[in-house]
């Protein structure tokens, strides 16, 4: 295989590590606080691309502000999932949270085969279906979207989680509720907002997607596996690496692809996921922690 | 034991067992008898299910996947094999074991719930195993013309022969699991799911136990899908999707925990959903087709409202009409 | 913890003592490895017990409690006894499932012998009733019989009177006599300093991971070194 083939499996790599960076995203402030894990992330990033292609085909927006709009609404979609679903299980069990984002999962699923219909949606690209040329490999204008708005979107979350009162409150959280209710923080409140940017970020890369591989009801589950597998790769609860985690994951596929057959490629994510469960449970990036009786 | 068999408890049992029995003395018609029978082939799967979630507390989102194997395995010993049923359903239950195993080893050593993400991968990548290796399992076609299920001389051509072929494993099935759960493995079971600090402190090896019964439970749901594709004569990957998968988690969280009567009648419940008009007379083409659009709903909305407002399930709701009885039914 | 080592004799009630942070529950936690000590061992009859995986340790003979009671809710007092004995049985999967002869038995003999253990700590009257809905006090002692169900030779009590009131407290100190008569040794790690005194047969005092002190009750009680540590907790507690 030549220098510039391989560099194009790299670059598409990098394109699919950039959305599943943002589906880890998404587990890893959801597990952040509440511990648990959110079965029904991959059903944002569907909904994601479902509602901007709603806003942008049935009501006619300009695609800025359908993809806005889009976001905006899965957004409030999460907010409101945690607010009837997850908050009134008031002990916080996490089998119990667990199983019901499963439950949600499927409603959520279920309902966009309702209102959209069975059938698979596209939206243009953003600025152009044109491509640019990189030391000889192809890559589309909009898989530079995808990269530009994973990396303001990394960004803005940084920013968030580093320079804004809110963002203490969430890192509080996550290492321990009590205290954190203890100095005036309402724990309750950061779940919810969690939940709503767990399903901004995983509506942004369904969004940001749609134009080059189109959508549909059903397309939750698997983008979800990878995205928790990426998750678990940078070692879960640690944004950065889960990021990281994102970026790994898309070059292991794509390598994949390139030397073995594209047929499995979705299996990837699997072994990766028991892999990293076996050898190094704390994840690439992690440190080796010791649980505490 | 010291506890007293309830009078009750023994008579409710007798008659369902009659009554499942009896049935196709009471009807010849096919279409009930056929839903009927898938009842029964979801019952041996909840089986698993029941122990697993209810007793172990562990959550598996990739029965189907261990459904379908015993399904493709089955058939394909059988139609390309030429092997005799016994030795396909034999297959069938050594791949979905060491299937399991092989998913069970990383994902129950930890701490938390990974067994669900790995089986939800699973489920997935089988997915596209049923659809890709057509040489085993045809392909998107699937495989039809699977011979009825024989046992030496005895043939269950019929449909109530089949009817009772599945019912008779189902039974044996869940008098093992009833046997099991009030004895030692199953008091290891509810002790890990009550406290794993405690369980441990006992001389539970907590990953072990849980390894075994997800073992269990997937050979269980390989040993349905050897019935299912022998009794139904065809097999598609359809049959074996996550919705399935989800549909199985539903019966066994609306069944409840620590029981065994609650999964089962959960099971019947949920099977019957989309195959109403069986059991519903005159029920009108189009309500039965609004239910079957809906059905996923159910499910997860089912699944939510129990964790919500009835975490027991139903097995919690039975306990509280048979106080006495501390464990299992 | 530093460095700490102690005997404990055959049928004694032994009790470890010492300020909060003392490092009591460490020692414990260490004991039945639940936690791994960063350097050093610990050795129980002169086998090696650092290192094993925790659920094994109990075969060697040790069985605990801890102090925030892990019990299992949804199962009945005699269930919990029951699933206490799990060292000491056989019965498997398969085994069980099938209802081979000799299961029967075994579930006969370990469902006599929690009745029994239950009748030991004074709780024969709460056999079916489920560990959720017994009152504090008595959940503590549920624990001891379960631990006791695995036949330790050794059985590490940790914090047991916390909570309890004075009667509880008093049927706490007689179920540890009958278990200590009946030829286990017990080590209690302990606050209430008239439990201590009144039970054990000998005290080990620890402070900031040391052992500070060892002997009987008596001395200990006027051991300056120790009334000294106490006396530095109370006027760190009064700053």
């Amino acid at each position: 295989m030549g220098a510039v083939e391989l560099l194009q499996f790299a670059l598409a790599g990098l394109k699919n590590g950039a959305i599943y960076a943002l589906v880890a995203l998404g587990f890893t402030l959801v597990y952040a606080a509440t511990g648990a894990i959110n079965f029904a992330q991959g059903e944002f990033y569907m909904l994601g691309g479902m509602l901007s292609v709603w806003a942008y085909a049935g009501l006619g927006l300009p695609l800025p502000l359908a993809g806005l709009v889009g976001v905006a609404m899965t957004a409030l979609v999460g907010g409101v999932f945690e607010l009837l679903a997850v908050r009134p299980r008031k002990d916080g069990d996490l089998l119990a949270i667990i199983i019901i984002t499963v439950g949600g999962s499927m409603v959520l699923s279920s309902a966009a085969r309702h209102l959209f219909g069975p059938l698979e949606k596209a939206l243009p690209a953003f600025t152009s279906t044109g491509t640019v040329s990189i030391f000889g490999a192809v890559l589309e204008i909009q898989s530079l979207w995808i990269l530009g708005l994973t990396t303001l979107a990394v960004v803005a979350l940084w920013y968030l989680y580093n320079r804004t009162s809110l963002g203490r409150a969430m890192r509080a959280c996550a290492v321990n509720r009590d205290a954190a209710r203890l100095v005036g923080i309402d724990p309750r409140r950061i779940v919810t907002v969690s939940f709503m940017l767990a399903a901004a970020l995983g509506a942004l890369a369904g969004l940001a997607v749609t134009p080059l591989t189109q959508t549909a009801f059903d397309v939750g589950p698997s983008v979800g596996i990878k995205g928790f597998a990426a998750a678990i790769l940078g070692g879960l609860g640690n944004p950065i690496a889960a990021v990281a985690g994102g970026i790994v994951l898309g070059m292991l596929e794509s390598m994949s692809i390139a030397f073995i057959s594209s047929t499995y490629k979705d299996a990837i994510a699997l072994v990766v996921l028991l892999g990293v469960l076996f050898w190094r449970p704390q994840g690439i990036f992690g440190a080796s922690r010791r649980e505490k009786v | 034991m010291v506890k007293r068999p309830d009078i009750r408890l023994i008579a409710i049992v007798a008659i369902a067992l009659v009554a499942v029995f009896a049935l196709p003395m009471l009807t010849s018609e096919r279409y009930l008898l056929r839903v009927f029978t898938f009842v029964g082939v979801n019952v041996i799967i909840i089986t698993g299910m029941a122990l697993l979630f209810g007793y172990a507390g562990q959550v598996s989102l990739g029965h189907a996947a261990f459904y379908g194997i015993g399904a493709y395995a089955s058939a394909f010993a059988v139609l390309t094999l030429g092997w005799p049923w016994v030795a396909g359903v034999a297959l069938a239950l050594v791949l979905t074991a060491v299937g399991g195993l092989l998913l069970a080893l990383p994902s129950l050593r930890l701490k938390g719930h990974y067994l669900a993400m790995a089986t939800l991968g699973f489920g997935e990548i089988m997915k596209v195993v049923f659809v890709e290796a057509r040489p085993v399992t045809g392909g998107p076609d699937g495989l039809s013309g699977i011979p009825y299920p024989t046992l030496g001389p005895l043939e269950f051509d019929t449909a109530g022969t089949a009817y009772w072929l599945v019912w008779g494993v189902a039974a044996v099935a869940l008098l093992l699991a009833y046997n099991v759960v009030r004895s030692r493995a199953g008091r290891a079971m509810r002790a890990l799911h009550g406290s794993e600090l405690g369980a441990t402190a006992c001389g539970i090896d907590i990953t072990g136990v849980k390894v075994r019964v997800f073992v269990i439970s997937a050979a269980l749901a390989g040993l349905a899908g050897a019935l299912y594709a022998h009794v139904v004569g065809f097999v598609s990957p359809s049959t074996f999707s996550l919705h399935v998968s989800v549909l199985l988690v539903a019966m066994a969280v609306l069944g409840g925990t620590g029981s065994l009567a609650g999964p089962v009648i959960a099971t019947v419940i949920l099977t019957l959903i989309p195959y109403s008009d069986a059991v519903i007379p005159g029920l009108s083409r189009t309500a039965l087709e609004t239910i079957q659009e809906w059905q996923e709903d159910i499910y997860g909305l089912t699944i939510i409202a129990v964790m919500l407002f009835v975490p027991g399930g139903i097995g919690s709701l039975i306990r509280r009409i048979f106080p006495e009885r501390g464990d299992a039914g | 913890m530093d460095d700490v080592s102690f005997d404990v004799h055959d049928g004694q009630i032994k009790a470890v003592i010492g300020p909060n942070g003392a490092g009591k529950s460490t020692l414990f936690n260490v004991m039945t490895a639940f936690d791994r000590p960063d350097a050093g061992s610990v050795l129980f009859d002169g086998d090696e017990v650092t290192g094993k995986r925790p659920h094994l340790i109990v075969r060697s003979g040790i069985a605990r409690t801890f102090q925030n009671t892990q019990l299992f809710e949804d199962m009945t007092a005699r269930e919990n006894v029951m699933a206490g004995a799990h060292a000491v049985t056989k019965a498997g999967f398969f085994a069980s499932a099938l209802r081979l002869p000799w299961t029967v038995q075994e579930e006969r003999d370990v469902a006599e012998e929690a009745a029994r253990l239950l009748r030991l700590v004074g709780l024969g009257e709460w056999t079916n009733t489920p560990a959720a809905d017994m009152p504090h006090g008595l959940r503590r002692l549920l624990e001891i019989a379960r631990a006791l169900a695995a036949r330790p030779r050794v059985l590490l009590l940790d914090e047991p009177a916390a909570g309890l009131n004075m009667a509880e407290t008093v049927a706490l100190a007689e179920a540890l006599y009958r278990i200590r008569d009946e030829g286990t040794t017990i080590v209690v790690v302990e606050h209430d300093m008239g439990l201590v005194m009144e039970v054990s047969d000998e005290i080990v005092v620890l402070d900031r991971g040391r052992k500070i002190a060892e002997g009987p009750p008596r001395l200990i009680q006027k051991d300056p070194v120790v009334i000294a540590a106490y006396l530095g907790e109370e006027e760190a507690d009064e700053l």
